[in-house]
């Protein structure tokens, strides 16, 4: 039997990384979008930057206990190897987490601030100097932030594809694969902390743009999940064999029921179902609170489907000694 | 006088393996291998039934590739290469992220639960540094091993390479695997 070495902690990590990134994505984006040179989604962007860093920070200290010295994990920052994408992936992930706090400061409001601060002993007086307004400042953090949110979604496909050893992850399709999954779980997340938000409940404006967006990512999602099975049918054996593990071996239940079914095409249904008569027939948006929830819990566990898969089904997958070769 | 450049690699004649086990067990305890886990070992490649039945015995270990791919992912470098192409660990710089054993194309690394750290086998540099062969070479009882310098043309894996017909392991993986089987 092949044993695992990467496990559900993996999973998870790069779930939640992807998941912050893609919430980051998704509240810069809210934060640009104006209509009348008023910016109608607000609520949205400073939703998604309150939400943004944790699952990324949670992710991080998760694979830091998952090491097998974890408080040696500072030697990952003492070298730096431009040839390992782990070791390039730890400085992104920092990076990232610490512009997505910071974009999170920059939210906060004058009372928010004030309480946050009132926490600190007042004699720490170099930490209460940080206790400034840079609420100006959102639409710059979120430019910065933007290259580096969409270089963590990518980096979580890029620490599997990278691996030549293992055929079902070496192709140049995982990444914008999970960049995609990434970005869909993010605005997944986020319409569902707006609609569940009962305090000032969700508008369907807003609703609205959720969907489109992750209408617009599960698409492109699925544009790459097409080829990659196309690709993998017609490459070298090796690779073949690696996509025998979810056409017919032991992965194919999950990937196409669970993930692909339940996880892509039916939320993506439903959100076409929602946007449809909208856009093409001028009908309002009807915006219904159950239907946007189910479609965001679908794709958030689709979301991480998709890295479960990947990371089992890749490490069984080998240049030799797969079903056929045996 | 400048150091002779030096490749050492594995010659292993596997038509002569009688799967005795012995370097397996020379390995152990040459190099505390933990319980449970194994520097090298043997593959049994079963054909036909019985009575038309062969078996062919295998043995696999790090391959010290030229190229190799767990040097390559380690994101602190604590896998890393001599110039004499033995591929080792440094464990005192090893956080136990176990990529290096994802991207092993040879499943040839195993987990030290004990001390966190990542295992393989080192050609049992210790004992090369002084001019020995590795403990498996000395041990088994069918001479299926052979240990050299490849750059050393007066050597006996040189010979052999030279004038034999040979097979390395996958060599797709692009890891260029330096355990030389014997056709
Ligand atoms: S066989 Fe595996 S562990 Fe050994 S050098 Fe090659 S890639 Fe590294
Ligand atoms: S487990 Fe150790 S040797 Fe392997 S990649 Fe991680 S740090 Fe490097």
């Amino acid at each position: 039997m092949h044993e695992f070495n990467w496990g559900l902690l993996i999973v998870i990590y790069l779930f939640l990384g992807g998941l912050s990134a893609g919430l980051f994505f998704a509240a810069g984006l809210a934060d640009y979008m104006t209509v009348d040179d008023k910016p109608v989604y607000a609520r949205v962007a400073r939703m998604g930057a309150f939400l943004a860093p944790w699952p990324v920070a949670i992710g991080s200290g998760l694979l830091i206990l998952d090491l097998g010295n974890w408080y040696r994990f500072y030697k990952l920052f003492i070298h730096f190897r431009w040839e390992s994408p782990m070791s390039i992936g730890s400085y992104l992930l920092t990076i990232f987490t610490v512009i997505a706090f910071l974009y999170l400061f920059a939210w906060l409001t004058a009372d928010e601030r004030q309480w946050l601060f009132s926490k600190v002993p007042a004699t720490w007086k170099q930490v209460h100097r940080l206790n400034v307004d840079i609420s100006s400042w959102r639409g710059k953090i979120a430019m910065v932030g933007f290259p580096f949110s969409i270089g963590v979604g990518i980096y979580t496909g890029v620490l599997l594809g990278a691996v030549s050893a293992r055929p079902f992850w070496n192709t140049n399709l995982v990444a914008q694969m999970f960049l995609f999954s990434a970005l869909s779980s993010g605005a997944a997340a986020l319409m569902l902390a707006m609609v569940l938000n009962k305090k000032s409940p969700a508008e369907k404006h807003e609703i609205k743009f959720l969907v489109t967006l992750d209408v617009v990512f599960i698409s492109l999602e699925l544009f790459i999940i097409l080829p990659y099975l196309i690709h993998g049918q017609l490459s070298s054996l090796a690779v073949k064999q690696a996509l025998g593990l979810i056409l017919g071996g032991p992965y194919t239940f999950v990937f196409w029921g669970p993930f692909l079914v339940m996880g892509l095409l039916v939320p993506l249904a439903i959100e076409v179902y929602e946007l449809a008569p909208n856009i093409f027939k001028g009908h309002e948006f009807h915006g219904s609170r159950n239907l946007a929830l189910t479609a965001a819990g679908l794709v958030l566990i689709g979301g991480f489907l998709l890295r479960y898969i990947f990371v089992y089904a890749g490490q069984v997958s080998s240049f030799h000694q797969m079903g056929l070769l045996r | 006088m400048a150091m002779k450049k030096k490749r050492y690699a594995l010659v292993v004649d596997s038509r002569k393996c009688i799967n005795c086990k012995a370097c397996v067990v020379a390995c152990k305890a040459e190099n505390n291998v933990p319980i449970g886990n194994f520097r090298n070992r043997i593959n049994e490649e079963r054909k036909g039934e019985y009575p038309k039945l062969s078996i062919n015995f295998e043995p696999e270990q790090c391959h010290h590739c030229a190229e190799p791919s767990c040097v390559r992912v380690c994101p602190t470098g604590a896998s890393w290469q001599r110039k004499d192409g033995i591929v080792l660990v440094n464990y005192d710089e090893c956080i136990g992220c176990r990529y290096c054993m994802v991207a092993c194309p040879y499943d040839a690394r195993y987990f030290n639960e004990e001390q966190g750290v990542v295992d393989k086998c080192t050609l049992c540099s210790h004992r090369v540094d002084k001019g020995n062969v590795p403990a498996c070479v000395e041990t088994c009882p069918s001479k299926v091993r052979v240990f050299g310098d490849l750059e050393d043309t007066s050597s006996r894996i040189h010979e052999l390479l030279a004038t034999r017909r040979y097979r390395v392991k996958e060599p797709q993986t692009g890891n260029g695997p330096q355990l030389y089987y014997l056709l």
